[in-house]
Formats: C-alpha cells, structure tokens, sequence
C-alpha cells in the first residue's frame, strides 16, 4: 500500500531510501523511503513520537542513520556529516528553537553568514556584503529593530521567526522546517506562512511538519503521512487527504 | 535521563573487552610470578577501595539526586578528618598540639544551631500550623537552635570530656535505634500494626538501652575517639545540609546549568581547605591511633585490622543506603527527584527536605572516607579535593547513578591503582587513575553498571 | 544583559559618568575600584615594589586571557590551563638551565643552555603539541565531565613534572633558568623584565582580541551556545574546539617561560591543581567572554594578596590562605547575583 515515486534527480531535491533509526530499543524510523519534489512545499504530519524529527535529524545529518540512504540531487548518500549540509543545499530549524542564546540577534545571523573554513575565518573580520545580507534577512522577518538585543530575551515567537530567519540567509536549495507553526499566535503564523510561500516563490523546496491541518491543506503541495518510523502514505496533497487509512489514522482522531 | 556524554562509542566494547582481557593476563602473570606479594597488593587495593566506595557511594547519591557536581563534597572529607583531629590532636600528637579556637568553636556551634532550627521547623510546622502562630514557632525554633549551638559549642570546646558530653546524645541515639527496632519486630511477630503494646515495650526498651549506654560511654574515657567520629560526621553533614539550605536551594532556582552549581561549589571548596590551612597549617598531621594498627600477615601479605574495619564499614555503608533507598519511603521519594524534580515537587514531595537529607548522608559518608583514610595514613588541609575526585572516578568507573556501581567501581579502582604501581611506582597512582578514567569516559561511558 | 548594556535614557542618549555610577553600573565600578586600587597601592608601597607585583600580574594576566579563550569564549571550563603553564615553564628552564648537576649530589639532567628566546619557541611548541593529542581525547567531553578529565590533565601533568626525574629532577626542581638576551642586552633588572612581561602581555592581549573579533570568534561563541547549531551551518565544531584549545595551551606556555625565567628557579610546587583552580576563579571574577575583564580579573587577585596585609592579627604567612578564601566567598557571590563575572559577556 504504500507506493514509492519514482525517484529522479530532476524532479526530487532530497529523498531518503530505506532509512532506518533505532533509539536504544525503540524503533524511531523503519526502512523509510520519502521523497521531496523540487521547487514545492511537502508537509510531513503524523502522530507525536512517529519519528518526524528523526527524520529531519537525519536529513541534516544531526542524527547518523543505521541503515539506509539519503538522497540529495540524485546522488545517494551513507552518512551525513551536518557540517556538509550547507554545501549539499540543506538548512533547518529546530523543533525546541535552538539559537545562540548569548550572543545578540545580527550575529545569530552573521554566523551562518561568515567563512566556514577554520584557517580564513581567523582572519575574516565581518564584511559588509554580509552585514548587507543579514540586514536584509532580518527586515524581511521584521526583526531588524531587534538587531542588538540578545537571543535569549527575545519572546517565543520572536526566538521562532529568528530561527527562520537564521536558515534563511543560507541561500540553498532545501530548506526543512521542524514545526515552524507550533506555539505561535495568529499575527506570528501568518507571517511564517508569508515566508514559506516566498520561498516556494524563489522555487526552493520545503519539508515542514505541522499539526495544523489547514496549514497542512492551505500551504503543501506534497504530504508525507507517518505512523511509527514508518511512511503511511506519500502524495499530493488532495489525493492523500482523501485516502480513507489517513482519515482513519489520523485525521479521524 | 541526561546525558552526560556527548557521544559514545560502539568501537568502545570491542576495545574495552580487549582492554580487559590485558589487565587480566597482566594480574595473572603478576599472581603466578609472585603470590605472596600479589596477596599484598590485594589487600592494599582492598583498604584503599573500601575508602573510594565509601566516596563513590556518597557521590552518586547526591549526583544522582540533584544532578550538579557538588565539589564541597571534597571539603566534607577534609571536615570530617580535621575535625577528630581538632578534637582528638593531643592524643594524636602526644599532648603537645591542641587547636582549640574559640572562633572555630562559635562558628560549629554557629551552623549546627542554624541546622537544627531549620529542621526542627521543618519537622514541627506542618503539625502545628493553627496552633502556634508563626512567630511563637520562630521562639521555639529559635529557643532550640540556641539550645543546640551552646551544647555542640561545650562538645566542641572542651574536647577532653567529650564523653561526658557526647555520651548521652550517644546513648539516646542507640536507644532510638533499639526502640525502633524492637518496635519493628514486635509488630511483625504480633502482626499488629500499631499497636498499643509494641509503642510501650519498645519504648520502655529503648530508654533502659539509652540510660545504660549513655553510662557506659560517659564511664568509658577509651571512647573518646569514636565519639569523635561520631560528631565529626554529624559536623561534616550538618555543614553540607547548611550549604545545601543556605546557598544551594537558592543558588539552582537561578542556575541556568550546573556548572554554576560547580563552580559555586568549587568557591566553597576553596574556601574551607584555605581556612582548614589556616587554623591548622599545611603540613600533614597524623590522627590518634585507632585499634588495630598492628599489622597481621594473613597468606603472605600484612594488613592492618584497621583496614579490615574500614572495608566492613564501606560494606556496613552499602547496606545502609541501599536499604535505605530502596525499601523506605525516604529512598523512593529521592529516586523521583533523580528522575524528574520538577514532577515530584507537584505529586507533593517536599523536595527541599528530601535533598537536604540527600546532601547530610552524602556529606556524612565523605566524612566517613575522610576519617576512615586519615587514620590510615595522615590528613592534610588539601586533602579533600583529591579524595573528592577519586571518589568522582569510582562513581563513573561503577557507572554514575547506581548505588552497586559506586561499590564496585570503588573496589575497582582501588585494585586497579594498586596493582598498576606495581612495575610503576606509587607515586604514580593518580596517574594511573585518571587515565582509567579517561579510558572509561571515551570507551565505556555509561560504567560497568549503568544507571537503569 | 540589561545590566550590561549601559542604560539609555529616554532620548536615546547614554547618561554621563556620575548617573551610571551612581545607578550601580557594576562594570564601571568595578574598574574604578580597581584603578583607585592600583594607585593607592603604588604610592602605598613605592615604585620598587609595585614592579614586581606588576610581573606577576603579567603573568597571571597572560593565563587569565589565554583561558577565558576557553572558558568564556568557547565554553569549555577547563582547570587544565596549569599543566600547559607548566610546560612552557619546564621547556625554557630545562633548555636554558647552565646548572652542572653532576657536582650536584642529586638527581642530575643534561644542560644544553639555550638562550631564551631559542627556548621559548621549543616551550610554546611542545605546549601547543601536547594540547593537540589531549584536545583530540577531551574534545568529546562537555560541561561538568568536561571538568572533570581537564582536572585529570592537571594532575597528571603535575605528577609528571614531579615523577619524571630524568627529565624534571623532581622535587629538587631546576635551578639558573636565563633571562632573556635581547641582542647583548641581558634583561637581569626587575624593570626591564617587567617590560617585556608587559610586551608579552600585549601581544598575548592583541592576538586575543584578533581571534575573537574575527567570523572565528564569533563561531566560538555559536559552539558555546549551541555545538549541533553550530555544525548544522556548516562548522566543523571539533575543528575549531581544538584550534582555540591549542592556541590557548601556546599562549599559556609563553606565562609558563615568563615565569621560570623570572623566577630562576622551578619545582613542581608551583603547578598543582590549586594554582589551576585559582586561576579560573581569576578568569570567572574578572568575567567570562570579555579580555579586559581577565585583566582586571588578574590585577585584583594580585592586589588582593596586598590588601589582605591588612587584615588585623594574620600573619603574614597565611595572606596567601586569606587570599583563597575571599576568592572562593566571592565565587560563591558572582555565582548568586553575577554568574557572568564583573565585566562578563557570558552567563554560565
Ligand atoms: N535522541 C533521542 N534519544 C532517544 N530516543 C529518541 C531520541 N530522539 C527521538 N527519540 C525517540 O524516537 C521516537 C520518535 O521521535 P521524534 O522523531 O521526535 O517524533 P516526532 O517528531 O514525530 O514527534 C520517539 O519515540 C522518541 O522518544
Ligand atoms: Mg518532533
């Protein structure tokens, strides 16, 4: 029942074949295979604890995967080292907003910015192409009077879209959003949503998990539906939407 | 469940295995080579063991219950030694050294009488809320921690009737453990749960213990040095709880990581061993001799009976605690804390009560090694810190968090470092410990008994 | 931060000297009191005086910089700074010693009587190698079991300068460690040392601040606050670790050279555990992340030594022992109400 899409490098960004994540003796993934299509918005739902930021964690590479592949443009990969991840096209947040918490709001964004080298770092002081650039993520999230204030005393809402911010001003291809939309506020959601469709609009490719359903059918193009590490249904999103397991699964709850 | 490790290793088992397979054909060489003298490093890493136990066993139960490194715990051996030091040094060193500082002396008297009015509160509050008011219960609290800080100042001033003094209290304490004991058995054999009889009898017995034991100490000047023990460790916990209460509670309520509890504690540290210095100077001082300091040849290699005694109180410590944690309402009350503080405070266990005695018995059993160790060898200012991290060692060599891994990891250690200064020599033990350790934490870090 | 950040009235303008002060601004305070504190001090005991304090404040003050590298920038608290001292100390005192140990009746060693500043190289090289295979080991560890092994690379190191008696004559300690030569020049003065402790003390401060001003800095500062972050945007966090963890071990040796050379004479006593641990309450009193807070960390606990003089009815013996107990009350103090430091950037 569940159907694998042909998976060719022109028409996915990043895909995984058979991933498999054990965590002591609970089984996190189990031989996963999803993949996400180029320049649209997947949307990743499932019950609490069915692996959905495992697999992000692997995507990434923050998590190493015990068996399996992950596939980035048509090349298959064993391991990912997270610090390949910006040159592979792959940025993300995190679920529990993982700033830097003590250093202020523009070097949060500056960091991602800045020469990833060791040896020409240490002799990169900041320039001002990429002050530019975080001058003009941060106006695009509406946070540049924050610029100075520290991480840490920012509100919730603030730290989240900071977040955002922070993987945006890496200009790749992939951009994979663990629950962007959790805890926020209306006013705050709309504007998560505002840069979710501008990116789709600048043809990058999107992975976000949601609880939120009508986010879920307003924003996605793609659904992935996930039950205990393992892929319940994969497909567009009306098709899937209407598949009476998913209902049942899920939605029916 | 923290994790303490950044990453583990799986290649770790493989090397660990082999590592071990080493330190076993090595020991069996040793033994076939030289049975007598392998006999002798036996016993010596069993003394030195049962002191590391002793340490690891404390240590793992505060670490496990509050979740920072508490370096006073170092400074807690170091009180506890130079306290029967301060109380016994004229026996130690021939009559010729006597401390005695009256600003030491108000300063003890000081923490036990904060110490015992806290609990005292503690204790009484809650039954008599309504019928005290609040400032009558800071009289009497007040009236009772005076009571406490003059008596403890007399124990501490005049030394050389502490058994006068001390005898009593003694007395009283084996009385209650009598009464509570034959209590505990009467209502097993009756199978009455309180019952009327069982609270009488036992009572009744339990006074008659305590005035005939209160008369045999006080008649008994010979006891001297193990009242002092007595009130050495009292002094170490009573020191620890005040810590905990004084500046901890307050102190993690603020902490955002338990480094600051760390560093904190690493001030206090400093602090006491520099004051330790200066009341007593730095050089090392011997404690009075305690029974048996000869030494006996039992299958080729001497041991003091001394060092018998310390293993059986290591052992004795165990079974304590482990009762203790596992079978009382005490015990489970600090288990939950150890799993989730947050969680027991709302299901209403008076959190702050429980990790203050957590932090007294820890205290309490670093006095213990501290004593058992200075009577062994000799004890100096600076003493703590080492012991302290040899005690750090043990627990993540048991596996940090389990009470059978402190036992363990303790004697392990113990063995390891005294067999390893056999070609090499014994200045090199701490070397040889810490590179256990690092091996440890790179390969194994979970211990030989990780925590459940 | 807002008590870091020098309030702004409502117009935006930062008030003047007085206001700040008079509003507790515990940074300014806390150099006014020291600045107050060094001159009073000057006057107090004569220039002589005070030109040997300042070569021990030199001194401490290239350890405390070196540290808060670690410690402040990067996060890593570290109590094994002592065992790196030490070995810069014992480069330069073994390469340079002219001692004939052999007419002495003790453990002897081979001279080879290098210059100084031949030695030091040797001193700041074997430092930085040593750290590289130990950063390599303890890169995996973080927080309190982070402590813990750093603690076990102080002991270690010092029962090898103490154990290792062919090379380190144990406790009999290595005597006639050379001035520097510059030119024909031998700085045998307490001035001239003084001078060139301060020179070193400036280079060790400039290169500081170079790293830390740079995007590598401002990576550290990411790892300190969160490493998976940080490597996710593409830094290769143990890289980095140990490149600031070496760079800190090599400027701790040069305190280490400083030290023997001035000194003359080395045993292990002045590289235990203890020495490690003060000079982490130096770094955290001064204040994490920040480098004139080390320097104001140093300058304080060497003042401090001088202000306990004044303490009625101590001897002069235990000024040393006072020292350690005001410096571990007021750890305890930041800990409560200022776990940053006195100028500190980092909150532990
Ligand atoms: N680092 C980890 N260590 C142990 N177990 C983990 C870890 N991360 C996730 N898990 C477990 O893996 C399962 C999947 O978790 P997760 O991917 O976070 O689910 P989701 O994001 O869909 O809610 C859960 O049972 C969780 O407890
Ligand atoms: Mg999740």
């Amino acid at each position: 029942m569940t159907q694998v899409p042909a998976r060719d490098a022109e028409h996915y960004a990043l895909g995984t074949v058979g991933v498999s994540k054990n965590f002591g003796g609970v089984q996190a993934l189990h031989r996963l295979s999803i993949s996400i299509p180029k320049g649209q918005i997947t949307c990743v739902i499932g019950p609490n604890g069915s692996g959905k930021s495992t697999l992000i964690n692997i995507l990434s590479g923050v998590l190493p995967m015990d068996s399996g592949m992950v596939i980035v443009d048509g090349v298959g990969l064993r391991t990912v080292h997270p610090y390949e991840t910006p040159d592979l096209g792959i940025t993300r947040t995190f679920q529990d907003v993982r700033l830097f918490n003590q250093i202020s709001v523009m070097d949060n964004i500056m960091v991602v910015l800045t020469e990833r080298k060791l040896w020409p770092s240490l002799f990169q002081r900041s320039k001002s192409e990429h002050r530019q650039r975080a001058e003009q993520v941060l106006r695009d999230v509406g946070m540049w009077d924050k610029r100075d204030a520290m991480a840490e005393d920012l509100s919730y809402g603030q730290r989240k879209l900071l977040e955002m911010a922070r993987a945006m001003a890496l200009d790749v291809n992939i951009y994979l959003f663990d629950e962007p939309f959790a805890g926020l506020f209306p006013q705050m959601l709309v504007r998560v949503k505002d840069i979710l469709k501008q990116l789709r609009a600048r043809e990058k490719s999107i992975l976000f998990i949601s609880h939120n359903m009508e986010i879920v059918r307003e924003l996605s193009d793609h659904l992935i539906v996930m039950d205990s590490g393992e892929l319940l249904v994969e497909g567009d999103v009306d098709e899937v939407l209407a598949k009476q397991e998913v209902i049942e699964a899920y939605l029916g709850a | 469940m923290r994790r303490l490790i950044a990453s583990g290793s799986r290649q770790g088992n493989i090397l660990a295995i082999a590592l071990a397979t080493l330190v076993v054909a090595y020991l069996a060489w040793k033994v076939t080579e030289s049975p007598s003298q392998s006999v002798q490093f036996a016993f010596n890493g069993l003394s030195v063991g049962a002191v590391y136990a002793l340490l690891a066993m404390g240590f793992t139960l505060v670490y496990s219950t509050v979740w920072f490194f508490d370096l006073y715990y170092g400074a807690a051996a170091a009180i506890g030694a130079y306290s029967v030091f301060y109380l016994r040094s004229k026996e130690a060193i021939g009559g010729l050294y006597q401390v005695q500082n009256p600003v030491v002396n108000v300063l003890f008297a000081a923490v036990v009488a904060g110490v015992v009015a806290w609990a005292l509160y503690e204790i009484l509050w809650p039954r008599l809320r309504g019928r005290v008011s609040q400032r009558g219960m800071y009289g009497i609290v007040a009236a009772a921690g005076a009571a406490a800080g003059v008596y403890s100042g007399l124990v501490f001033t005049y030394t050389d009737n502490i058994h006068l003094l001390f005898g009593p209290v003694a007395g009283l304490a084996i009385g209650v453990i009598v009464a509570l004991g034959v209590r505990e058995a009467l209502q097993r054999l009756t199978g009455d749960e309180g019952g009327r009889v069982a609270a009488y009898v036992s009572a009744a017995v339990g006074m008659a213990v305590a005035v005939v034991a209160a008369a045999l100490i006080a008649g008994t000047p010979e006891t001297k040095l193990y009242l002092s023990w007595a009130v050495s460790c009292l002094l170490a916990g009573c020191v620890g709880l005040g810590i905990y209460r004084g500046l901890y509670v307050t102190l993690r309520q603020r902490a955002r990581s338990p480094l600051v509890m760390l560093v904190a504690s690493m001030g206090i540290l400093l602090a006491i061993s520099a004051a330790i210095t200066i009341v007593f100077e730095s050089a090392p001082r011997p404690l009075p001799d305690a029974f048996g300091s000869r030494p006996l040849e039992i299958a080729g290699g001497n041991i003091k009976g001394f060092n018998f005694f310390t293993v059986g109180v290591s052992l004795v410590g165990f079974a304590g605690l482990l009762w203790l944690l596992q079978r009382t309402s005490f015990g489970r009350s600090v288990r939950a804390i150890g799993d989730d503080e947050d969680v027991s405070k709302v299901v209403g266990i008076n959190t702050t009560v429980v990790i203050a005695i957590v932090f007294f018995i820890g205290a309490v059993f670093a006095a213990m090694a501290g004593i058992l160790s200075g009577h062994d060898t000799a004890i100096q200012p600076r003493m703590g810190l080492l012991l302290l991290l040899k005690g750090w060692i043990a627990s993540v060599v048991g596996g940090i968090g389990n009470l059978y891994g402190a036992l363990v990891g303790g004697f392990a250690l113990g063995m390891v470092e005294q067999f390893g200064i056999w070609d090499l020599a014994g200045e090199w033990k701490d070397v040889i410990s810490f590179v256990v350790l690092i091996l440890f934490l790179s390969f194994w870090p979970k211990g030989l008994l990780p925590r459940k | 931060m807002a008590t870091n950040t020098p309030e702004t009235t409502e117009e935006g303008r930062r008030p003047g000297l007085i206001p700040r002060l008079a509003n507790g601004n515990v940074e300014l305070w806390a150099n006014l009191i020291v600045l107050v504190w060094v001159i009073a001090f000057v006057l107090w005991q004569g220039v002589g005086f005070a030109i040997t304090i300042g070569t021990v404040f030199a001194i401490w003050a290239i350890l405390a910089v070196s540290l808060n590298l670690v410690i402040g920038f990067t996060g890593l608290l570290s109590v094994a700074h002592i065992g790196f001292f030490g070995i810069g100390a014992y480069s330069v005192a073994i390469l340079t010693s002219k001692t004939d140990y052999s007419l002495l009746r003790t453990e002897g060693i081979p001279t080879y009587e290098l210059p100084f500043f031949a030695a030091l190289p040797v001193g700041i090289a074997l430092a930085g190698l040593t750290a590289l295979v130990v950063g390599v080991v303890f890169n995996r560890f973080r927080d309190d079991v982070f402590v813990l092994v750093s603690f076990g690379f102080a002991i270690i190191s010092f029962n090898l300068f103490l154990n290792a008696r062919a090379i380190t004559r144990g406790a009999f300690g290595i005597h006639d460690v050379a001035r520097p030569v510059i030119g024909t020049r031998v700085l045998d003065g307490e001035l001239e040392f003084l001078v060139m402790a301060l020179v070193c003390l400036a280079l060790v401060s400039a290169l500081a601040w170079f790293i830390v001003t740079s995007s590598f800095g401002r990576v550290l500062t990411a790892i300190r606050e969160d490493e998976q972050a940080a490597s996710v945007f593409g830094y290769q966090v143990t890289h980095y670790k140990l490149a600031i963890w070496v760079i800190s071990a090599m400027m701790a040796a040069v305190a280490g050279g400083l030290f023997s050379s001035w000194t003359s004479f080395i045993d292990p006593n002045s590289f235990i555990l203890l020495e490690s641990i003060l000079l982490v309450s130096i770094v955290i009193l001064g204040g994490l992340a920040t480098i004139w807070g080390s320097l104001l960390g140093a300058m304080t606990f060497v003042l401090l030594e001088e202000g306990m003089r004044f303490i009625p009815f101590l001897p002069d013996v235990y000024v040393g022992q006072a020292r350690q107990v005001v410096l571990g009350v007021m750890l305890v103090l930041l800990m409560l109400f200022r776990p940053q430091g006195l100028l500190g950037r980092y909150r532990l």
